[in-house]
């Protein structure tokens, strides 16, 4: 009997508990409805499009964005922050790749990362957005970093270029015309240490890591050797113009024209160094410039391009930024127009007058307004006009670890240059080989 | 015959969890690891045979990475196993907030690694490090060291986070043998005249020598494995020099999108570390059964 009461009290909570719970499906249900009728309106809402960016380039960028989404009600571009270090970028970029439905519309690549995006099928081909005229506008360099087996996959914004600082005053002093040559650097450091007007003549970047192949590829350039044909896939480390490019690193260190640390020394450290007084001569990237100017030797100092071998070519090693389109991206016209606004003369001015970077638009190194503030543009011009590029094949991540370690060994003097160059040369093959 | 029937029945379930979780991930990197697929493929499988292998013979990194990680693996453990030990022992005695201390003593092993190797990097920061402020304040170095910027002592740096992190784990599982082996041994052991060493050598350490294994099998596997210390401290740099074999295959993978050649690295990781427990699991039987 007690049983029955019981499960009869059971039925009648259950009985009123489903009155409830048919009432909350009802209502689940009615705002599910108002939720499809909102959908047309949605629809008339702008297409937003997603940038993921390094948080510090993001803030530089954020008055452009706003400006752009000023201008475009339709469309609205949301900038996206990413950790400051590069290679965290990347790998949040490929992480949404790799699941197959990137979160992002526009990918801002280091010019590095292009081959691998484009052949990995990520990235819109954007050969059909610009003519031939267009691209002519643009530095040659960030055209062809952007470039993937015939196709443009990134649209330039920045550029970025490998160049020689040097200290006019010691050289005028001493009665020394900048260098050219290897040998000339080299002889005239000597001579402006052993007179005491400098403590140290060359100071590069020796460390393992990406810059270390960034430097080297000019050196290559400049004693006319090659790292990997992009074409023929063909391995050029262990060739003797090359082992002479890697002869001329130690030499530096042999000749004590550069200090031993050199090999543990990335951009900065060697930028102190300059910025100290303590060298004549500087192997870096133009941000350098602006930033010693605040410094001991402001008005002191000058740049031209890489020295190089007799008769041969001087090589500004190229870097930079652009956008892609990501392949998967459901708005991939409203985030070309995008791309378009950021590539304009305006903008890129706006942007280099406001951070110092270097346009990738060839008219701006002579604008009067960028000449006023940076002086020093219309040479840098110059510099980039002898573009080195790091070999754009999609495993280049790859071939640059293989070559710092053995460079980084060879420099070190635990490997002799012939063999440190040949085993670098044999496992990149393999890993073309194995690759192809 | 029927019940073990059911006996199969019942372990069904479990069978099915171990193929999903172990063997269907194993066999599956080792068909990978028979194919090139990455971005000279573009990322489709092409079988290549033992390319990948072959590969791996003249990789110089792979070998620099396993061998870093050996060092790595050697000696942390043994730190952890002989300072665990030491913990252990003292967390053994009975003494005035004893259940507080063993509280306290598990905390590292209870905190997120990546969060504190963070903590680590900053401790071992070149300027505003504590590691070096200490050093100099006691006048044992005139300028900070760059910890994780020279390559042996950044790999030096990794060892002591490691060791700080996780001999509480080890402490613990010793702890747990201490305690189940009978005071009435070490009382006879007394009366017959034997000295608190003698003791030591001949209960507690072979007695706890089960316990032992089982640590030191858990942290050989985990330290072969370390993945997030490294990352977060050094990234695997300077030069290379702390970079571990789960770092070499997460650039492969993540970075070079080769996963062939990734999933080849897994296989043979994989392989060295199945040998490597078996022999030691083999060499702690043969002792057993000669003592």
């Amino acid at each position: 009997m007690l049983f029955w009461g019981s499960l009869m009290k059971l039925k009648k909570i259950s009985h009123r508990k489903l009155t409830n719970f048919v009432w909350a499906i009802l209502g689940f249900f009615l705002a599910f409805l108002a939720l499809f009728f909102q959908v047309p309106g949605f629809s008339q809402q702008p297409v937003t499009i997603y940038l993921l960016v390094r948080a510090l380039e993001a803030q530089q960028l954020q008055p452009l964005a706003q400006q752009f989404n000023q201008q475009h009600p339709e469309i609205q571009l949301e900038l996206i922050e990413a950790p400051n270090d590069t290679n965290r970028v990347e790998d949040l970029y490929t992480a949404s790749f790799l699941l197959g439905n990137s979160p992002y519309d526009l990918v801002f690549m280091d010019i590095v990362w292009t081959p691998k995006f484009a052949a990995a099928g990520w990235l819109k081909d954007l050969s059909g957005y610009l003519s031939p005229e267009e691209l002519e506008q643009f530095l040659p360099g960030d055209i062809q970093g952007g470039m993937y087996q015939g196709k443009l996959y990134r649209a330039p914004f920045r550029s970025d270029a490998g160049m020689l600082y040097y200290r006019h005053d010691l050289l005028e002093k001493a009665g020394y015309d900048p260098p050219e040559t290897f040998d000339q650097l080299i002889t005239i450091s000597q001579d402006l240490q052993q007179q005491g007007l400098s403590e140290w003549g060359y100071v590069w970047q020796g460390k393992q890591y990406e810059g270390l192949s960034a430097m080297f590829v000019e050196i290559l350039q400049g004693n006319g050797a090659f790292w990997v044909n992009p074409e023929t896939l063909e391995v050029g480390l262990d060739q003797e113009n090359a082992i002479a490019a890697v002869k001329f690193l130690q030499q530096t260190l042999t000749t004590k024209i550069s200090p031993p640390g050199v090999t543990t020394y990335a951009e900065e450290e060697t930028r102190r160094l300059f910025q100290n007084g303590k060298t004549a001569f500087l192997r870096n990237w133009p941000y350098v410039y602006g930033l010693a100017l605040d410094s001991p030797i402001a008005g002191k100092y000058s740049i031209k391009p890489m020295v190089h071998a007799e008769n041969q070519p001087s090589g500004a090693c190229q870097g930079g930024w652009g956008f892609g389109i990501s392949a998967t991206s459901k708005n991939p016209d409203a985030a070309w127009e995008v791309i378009q606004f950021f590539m304009k003369q305006e903008s890129q001015k706006q942007f280099v007058l406001a951070n110092g970077y270097v346009p990738s638009l060839k008219s701006l190194f002579n604008d009067p307004e960028i000449v006023a503030k940076y002086s020093h543009y219309p040479e840098l011009l110059t510099v980039l006009e002898s573009p080195a590029l790091r070999p754009p094949i999609p495993q280049y991540a790859q071939a640059s670890d293989i070559l710092q370690r053995y460079l980084s060994a060879a420099i070190t003097n635990t490997m002799s240059p012939e063999i440190a160059m040949k085993k670098a040369a044999a496992e990149t093959r393999n890993l073309l080989a194995v690759s192809k | 015959m029927n019940n073990q029937k059911t006996g199969w029945i019942l372990l069904l379930p479990a069978l099915f969890l171990l193929f999903l979780v172990f063997l269907y991930p194993i066999s599956r990197a080792f068909v990978l690891s028979l194919f090139t697929e990455n971005l000279g493929t573009q990322l489709e499988p092409v079988f290549s045979g033992l390319a990948n292998y072959q590969r791996m013979v003249g990789d110089g990194r792979f070998w620099q990475s396993l061998n870093n990680t050996a060092i790595f693996t050697v000696i942390s453990v043994s730190l952890e196993l002989v300072l665990g030990l030491c913990i252990a022992l003292v967390l053994n005695q009975s003494f005035f907030g004893r259940g507080i201390v063993r509280t306290i003593a598990i905390i590292p092993w209870a905190l997120p690694t990546s969060i504190m190797g963070l903590a680590w990097a900053w401790i071992f920061n070149d300027r505003f490090g504590v590691a070096n402020d200490i050093l100099q304040r006691f006048g044992l170095i005139e300028t900070g060291i760059n910890w994780l910027g020279e390559p042996g002592l950044a790999m030096v740096a990794i060892i002591i986070a490691d060791v700080w992190k996780t001999t509480p784990f080890i402490s613990i599982i010793l702890l747990a043998g201490l305690q189940s082996i009978s005071q009435d041994l070490y009382e006879a052991h007394k009366i017959d005249g034997a000295n608190p060493w003698q003791s030591f050598y001949q209960i507690t350490l072979p007695l706890l020598m089960p316990q032992i294994m089982v640590a030191l099998l858990f942290r050989f596997a985990q330290a072969f494995g370390i993945f997030d210390l490294v990352q977060v401290m050094t990234g695997g740099g300077p030069a290379g020099s702390t970079e571990t074999v789960s770092i070499y295959i997460y650039s492969t993978v993540m970075r070079y999108l080769d996963f062939g050649y990734g999933a080849a690295l897994v296989v043979a990781t994989f392989m060295i570390l199945i040998t490597t427990v078996a022999l030691v699991a083999w060499l702690f039987n043969s002792y057993r059964f000669k003592s």
